[in-house]
Protein backbone atom coordinates (compact mmCIF):
# COMPACT_ATOMS: atom_id res chain seq x y z
CA UNK A 1 0.00 0.00 0.00
CA UNK A 2 1.62 3.07 -1.02
CA UNK A 3 4.83 2.09 -2.16
CA UNK A 4 6.69 2.27 -5.28
CA UNK A 5 5.23 0.20 -8.58
CA UNK A 6 8.25 -1.49 -10.00
CA UNK A 7 7.28 -1.63 -13.30
CA UNK A 8 6.69 1.88 -13.75
CA UNK A 9 9.06 4.22 -14.68
CA UNK A 10 8.89 8.06 -13.58
CA UNK A 11 11.44 8.87 -16.79
CA UNK A 12 10.22 7.04 -19.13
CA UNK A 13 6.78 8.75 -18.24
CA UNK A 14 7.98 11.82 -18.43
CA UNK A 15 10.26 12.11 -21.54
CA UNK A 16 7.10 10.12 -23.30
CA UNK A 17 4.75 13.21 -23.74
CA UNK A 18 4.16 14.75 -26.67
CA UNK A 19 6.04 18.49 -26.65
CA UNK A 20 9.42 16.49 -25.56
CA UNK A 21 9.46 14.05 -28.38
CA UNK A 22 8.78 16.69 -31.05
CA UNK A 23 11.60 18.90 -29.82
CA UNK A 24 13.65 15.86 -29.71
CA UNK A 25 13.12 14.19 -33.22
CA UNK A 26 11.02 15.92 -35.08
CA UNK A 27 12.19 20.05 -35.09
CA UNK A 28 14.82 21.19 -38.03
CA UNK A 29 18.03 21.23 -36.88
CA UNK A 30 19.78 24.95 -36.12
CA UNK A 31 21.93 25.14 -39.35
CA UNK A 32 18.84 24.08 -41.43
CA UNK A 33 16.56 27.18 -40.17
CA UNK A 34 19.95 29.59 -40.31
CA UNK A 35 20.24 28.43 -43.44
CA UNK A 36 16.74 29.29 -44.08
CA UNK A 37 16.97 32.84 -42.32
CA UNK A 38 20.08 33.94 -44.32
CA UNK A 39 18.80 33.41 -47.33
CA UNK A 40 18.13 36.57 -49.89
CA UNK A 41 14.71 37.12 -50.04
CA UNK A 42 13.87 36.47 -54.19
CA UNK A 43 15.22 32.82 -53.30
CA UNK A 44 12.42 32.24 -50.61
CA UNK A 45 9.71 30.61 -52.20
CA UNK A 46 5.91 30.84 -51.23
CA UNK A 47 4.81 28.46 -48.92
CA UNK A 48 3.69 25.42 -50.57
CA UNK A 49 -0.36 24.59 -49.86
CA UNK A 50 -1.16 21.38 -47.78
CA UNK A 51 -3.91 19.99 -46.75
CA UNK A 52 -2.05 17.68 -44.45
CA UNK A 53 -1.07 20.70 -42.07
CA UNK A 54 -3.10 23.28 -40.22
CA UNK A 55 -4.22 26.38 -41.32
CA UNK A 56 -2.89 24.65 -44.99
CA UNK A 57 0.61 25.04 -44.18
CA UNK A 58 0.51 29.13 -44.76
CA UNK A 59 0.85 30.41 -40.97
CA UNK A 60 4.56 29.20 -40.25
CA UNK A 61 7.59 29.84 -37.82
CA UNK A 62 10.58 29.42 -39.21
CA UNK A 63 12.39 30.13 -35.95
CA UNK A 64 10.65 27.24 -34.03
CA UNK A 65 9.81 25.29 -37.09
CA UNK A 66 5.63 24.99 -36.48
CA UNK A 67 2.90 25.52 -38.35
CA UNK A 68 -0.34 27.26 -36.92
CA UNK A 69 -3.85 27.48 -37.71
CA UNK A 70 -4.37 31.40 -38.52
CA UNK A 71 -2.69 34.75 -38.51
CA UNK A 72 -3.85 35.48 -34.84
CA UNK A 73 -2.47 31.79 -33.32
CA UNK A 74 0.74 32.53 -34.85
CA UNK A 75 1.09 36.21 -33.60
CA UNK A 76 0.26 34.85 -30.38
CA UNK A 77 3.27 32.54 -30.43
CA UNK A 78 5.59 35.70 -31.43
CA UNK A 79 5.40 37.05 -27.92
CA UNK A 80 6.10 33.83 -26.20
CA UNK A 81 9.26 33.43 -24.64
CA UNK A 82 10.50 30.47 -26.18
CA UNK A 83 9.79 32.28 -29.92
CA UNK A 84 11.98 35.07 -28.58
CA UNK A 85 15.11 33.06 -27.07
CA UNK A 86 15.26 31.19 -30.92
CA UNK A 87 15.23 34.60 -32.38
CA UNK A 88 18.48 35.98 -30.12
CA UNK A 89 20.33 32.08 -30.68
CA UNK A 90 19.61 32.68 -34.33
CA UNK A 91 21.17 36.10 -34.14
CA UNK A 92 23.64 34.87 -33.02
CA UNK A 93 26.70 33.14 -34.09
CA UNK A 94 26.47 30.65 -37.10
CA UNK A 95 25.57 26.83 -35.56
CA UNK A 96 28.51 24.07 -35.39
CA UNK A 97 29.35 22.09 -38.77
CA UNK A 98 31.66 19.67 -39.91
CA UNK A 99 33.80 22.11 -41.19
CA UNK A 100 34.13 23.53 -38.51
CA UNK A 101 35.40 20.04 -36.48
CA UNK A 102 38.15 19.92 -39.19
CA UNK A 103 39.00 23.38 -38.87
CA UNK A 104 39.75 22.80 -34.92
CA UNK A 105 41.35 19.43 -35.45
CA UNK A 106 43.86 20.57 -37.23
CA UNK A 107 42.83 20.74 -41.07
CA UNK A 108 43.05 23.40 -43.26
CA UNK A 109 40.35 24.70 -45.73
CA UNK A 110 39.29 21.82 -48.20
CA UNK A 111 40.92 22.05 -51.55
CA UNK A 112 37.95 22.13 -54.58
CA UNK A 113 41.09 22.29 -57.00
CA UNK A 114 40.57 24.55 -60.12
CA UNK A 115 37.36 25.39 -61.59
CA UNK A 116 37.02 23.36 -64.58
CA UNK A 117 36.37 25.07 -67.57
CA UNK A 118 32.50 25.39 -69.03
CA UNK A 119 31.95 23.69 -71.94
CA UNK B 1 39.88 4.05 -45.46
CA UNK B 2 39.79 8.14 -45.00
CA UNK B 3 39.99 9.44 -41.74
CA UNK B 4 37.36 11.30 -41.00
CA UNK B 5 37.05 13.48 -38.06
CA UNK B 6 34.52 13.75 -35.17
CA UNK B 7 31.68 16.21 -35.27
CA UNK B 8 31.41 16.48 -32.06
CA UNK B 9 34.89 16.48 -30.32
CA UNK B 10 37.18 16.44 -33.68
CA UNK B 11 38.99 13.53 -32.72
CA UNK B 12 40.30 11.23 -35.46
CA UNK B 13 37.67 8.47 -36.70
CA UNK B 14 39.37 5.16 -37.54
CA UNK B 15 37.76 2.92 -39.98
CA UNK B 16 35.50 0.27 -38.38
CA UNK B 17 34.56 2.98 -35.22
CA UNK B 18 31.70 5.18 -34.19
CA UNK B 19 28.89 5.54 -35.69
CA UNK B 20 27.25 7.74 -39.07
CA UNK B 21 23.82 10.05 -38.80
CA UNK B 22 22.37 11.18 -42.07
CA UNK B 23 19.85 13.64 -41.85
CA UNK B 24 17.28 13.91 -44.43
CA UNK B 25 19.23 16.86 -45.69
CA UNK B 26 21.81 14.27 -46.96
CA UNK B 27 23.93 16.20 -44.28
CA UNK B 28 26.19 13.79 -42.10
CA UNK B 29 27.46 13.63 -39.06
CA UNK B 30 30.30 11.43 -37.64
CA UNK B 31 30.96 10.68 -34.32
CA UNK B 32 33.95 8.55 -32.53
CA UNK B 33 32.78 7.34 -29.69
CA UNK B 34 28.59 6.82 -28.12
CA UNK B 35 29.58 10.17 -26.02
CA UNK B 36 29.70 12.06 -28.51
CA UNK B 37 26.65 10.77 -30.11
CA UNK B 38 25.61 11.11 -26.92
CA UNK B 39 26.04 15.07 -26.78
CA UNK B 40 24.65 15.59 -29.63
CA UNK B 41 21.20 13.93 -29.27
CA UNK B 42 21.04 16.34 -26.06
CA UNK B 43 21.28 19.36 -28.82
CA UNK B 44 24.94 20.22 -27.00
CA UNK B 45 26.77 22.59 -28.57
CA UNK B 46 30.37 21.62 -29.24
CA UNK B 47 31.34 25.00 -28.38
CA UNK B 48 30.43 25.25 -25.45
CA UNK B 49 31.83 21.93 -24.15
CA UNK B 50 34.97 22.01 -22.39
CA UNK B 51 36.96 18.71 -23.19
CA UNK B 52 36.33 19.34 -27.30
CA UNK B 53 38.58 20.78 -29.93
CA UNK B 54 35.96 23.57 -31.00
CA UNK B 55 35.98 24.76 -27.77
CA UNK B 56 39.63 24.72 -27.10
CA UNK B 57 40.13 26.92 -30.21
CA UNK B 58 37.24 29.59 -29.54
CA UNK B 59 39.12 30.28 -26.80
CA UNK B 60 42.77 30.48 -27.59
CA UNK B 61 43.82 27.20 -25.94
CA UNK B 62 45.44 25.82 -29.19
CA UNK B 63 47.19 27.00 -31.53
CA UNK B 64 44.84 27.73 -34.61
CA UNK B 65 46.62 29.90 -37.15
CA UNK B 66 49.58 27.81 -38.87
CA UNK B 67 50.94 26.94 -41.93
CA UNK B 68 51.90 23.45 -41.23
CA UNK B 69 47.74 23.12 -40.67
CA UNK B 70 47.40 24.04 -44.81
CA UNK B 71 49.18 20.35 -45.68
CA UNK B 72 46.12 18.00 -43.93
CA UNK B 73 42.86 19.07 -45.70
CA UNK B 74 40.47 17.18 -47.49
CA UNK B 75 41.17 17.15 -51.11
CA UNK B 76 37.72 17.17 -53.23
CA UNK B 77 39.79 16.90 -56.54
CA UNK B 78 42.45 13.74 -57.69
CA UNK B 79 45.86 14.58 -58.32
CA UNK B 80 47.37 12.55 -60.96
CA UNK B 81 49.93 10.33 -59.51
CA UNK B 82 53.41 10.95 -60.31
CA UNK B 83 55.79 8.51 -58.51
CA UNK B 84 58.56 11.16 -57.31
CA UNK B 85 56.12 13.29 -55.69
CA UNK B 86 54.46 11.17 -53.86
CA UNK B 87 58.08 9.40 -52.83
CA UNK B 88 59.05 13.36 -51.41
CA UNK B 89 55.82 13.75 -49.94
CA UNK B 90 55.94 10.28 -47.70
CA UNK B 91 59.19 11.36 -46.72
CA UNK B 92 58.16 15.14 -45.53
CA UNK B 93 55.61 14.09 -43.37
CA UNK B 94 57.62 13.36 -40.19
CA UNK B 95 59.37 16.40 -40.37
CA UNK B 96 56.07 18.29 -40.85
CA UNK B 97 54.79 16.53 -38.23
CA UNK B 98 58.18 17.36 -35.84
CA UNK B 99 57.57 21.24 -36.69
CA UNK B 100 53.54 21.09 -35.87
CA UNK B 101 54.61 19.62 -32.64
CA UNK B 102 57.39 21.87 -31.76
CA UNK B 103 54.84 24.92 -32.76
CA UNK B 104 52.37 23.78 -30.12
CA UNK B 105 54.54 23.27 -27.45
CA UNK B 106 55.78 26.79 -28.06
CA UNK B 107 52.16 28.47 -28.04
CA UNK B 108 51.47 26.27 -24.61
CA UNK B 109 54.80 27.85 -23.28
CA UNK B 110 53.61 31.15 -24.21
CA UNK B 111 50.04 30.48 -22.79
CA UNK B 112 51.85 29.89 -19.47
CA UNK B 113 53.90 32.78 -19.04
CA UNK B 114 51.97 34.41 -16.39
CA UNK B 115 51.74 31.61 -14.61
CA UNK B 116 54.39 31.38 -11.76
CA UNK B 117 53.76 34.84 -11.07
CA UNK B 118 50.02 34.21 -10.85
CA UNK B 119 50.75 31.62 -8.11
CA UNK B 120 53.15 33.62 -6.31
CA UNK B 121 51.02 36.44 -6.20
CA UNK B 122 48.09 33.78 -4.85
CA UNK B 123 50.27 32.68 -2.48
CA UNK B 124 51.37 36.25 -0.68
CA UNK B 125 47.72 37.07 -0.15
CA UNK B 126 46.79 33.80 1.45
CA UNK B 127 49.88 34.04 3.64
CA UNK B 128 48.81 38.04 4.40
CA UNK B 129 45.52 36.59 5.25
CA UNK B 130 46.09 33.36 6.84
CA UNK B 131 49.10 34.44 9.46
CA UNK B 132 47.05 34.65 12.50
CA UNK B 133 46.86 30.84 12.18
CA UNK B 134 50.30 30.51 11.95
CA UNK B 135 51.83 29.70 16.29
CA UNK B 136 55.40 29.23 16.42
CA UNK B 137 57.00 25.99 18.54
CA UNK B 138 58.48 27.89 21.35
CA UNK B 139 54.48 28.91 22.43
CA UNK B 140 53.08 25.12 22.14
CA UNK B 141 55.95 24.30 24.90
CA UNK B 142 54.44 26.93 27.22
CA UNK B 143 50.88 26.62 26.86
CA UNK B 144 50.12 23.06 27.98
CA UNK B 145 46.53 23.09 26.55
CA UNK B 146 47.43 23.72 22.85
CA UNK B 147 49.48 20.25 23.44
CA UNK B 148 48.11 16.43 23.57
CA UNK B 149 49.55 14.90 27.17
CA UNK B 150 51.76 12.06 26.59
CA UNK B 151 50.36 8.41 27.97
CA UNK B 152 52.15 5.94 29.02
CA UNK B 153 51.02 2.60 28.53
CA UNK B 154 52.75 -0.54 29.72
CA UNK B 155 53.60 -3.35 27.67
CA UNK B 156 52.55 -6.79 28.59
CA UNK B 157 55.78 -9.56 28.53
CA UNK B 158 53.69 -11.96 27.35
CA UNK B 159 54.54 -11.72 23.66
CA UNK B 160 58.19 -13.11 24.62
CA UNK B 161 56.39 -16.21 25.55
CA UNK B 162 54.66 -16.33 22.71
CA UNK B 163 57.58 -16.11 20.62
CA UNK B 164 59.01 -19.06 22.45
CA UNK B 165 56.14 -20.92 21.76
CA UNK B 166 56.61 -20.59 18.21
CA UNK B 167 60.07 -21.48 17.93
CA UNK B 168 59.00 -25.41 19.31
Amino acid sequence: MGGKCPHRNVKKRRYSHKTARRTKFELKGDDMVYAQLNKPDEERAPLPLDEDLPGMGQYYCLHCDRYFSNVAVRDEHFKTKRHKKRIKQMMGPAPHTQLDADVAAGMGMPDNGPKLMSM
Amino acid sequence: MRLEKCWFCSSTIYPGHGIQFVRNDAKIFRFCRSKCHKNFKMKRNPRKVKWTKAYRRVHGKDMTQDSTFEFERKRNRPERYDRNLAENVLKAIPKIDKIRVSREERHHKNRMKGKKEKLLKEAVKELEQGISLVKAPSVLQQDPSLTLPKIKVKVSQQQSEENHAMEE
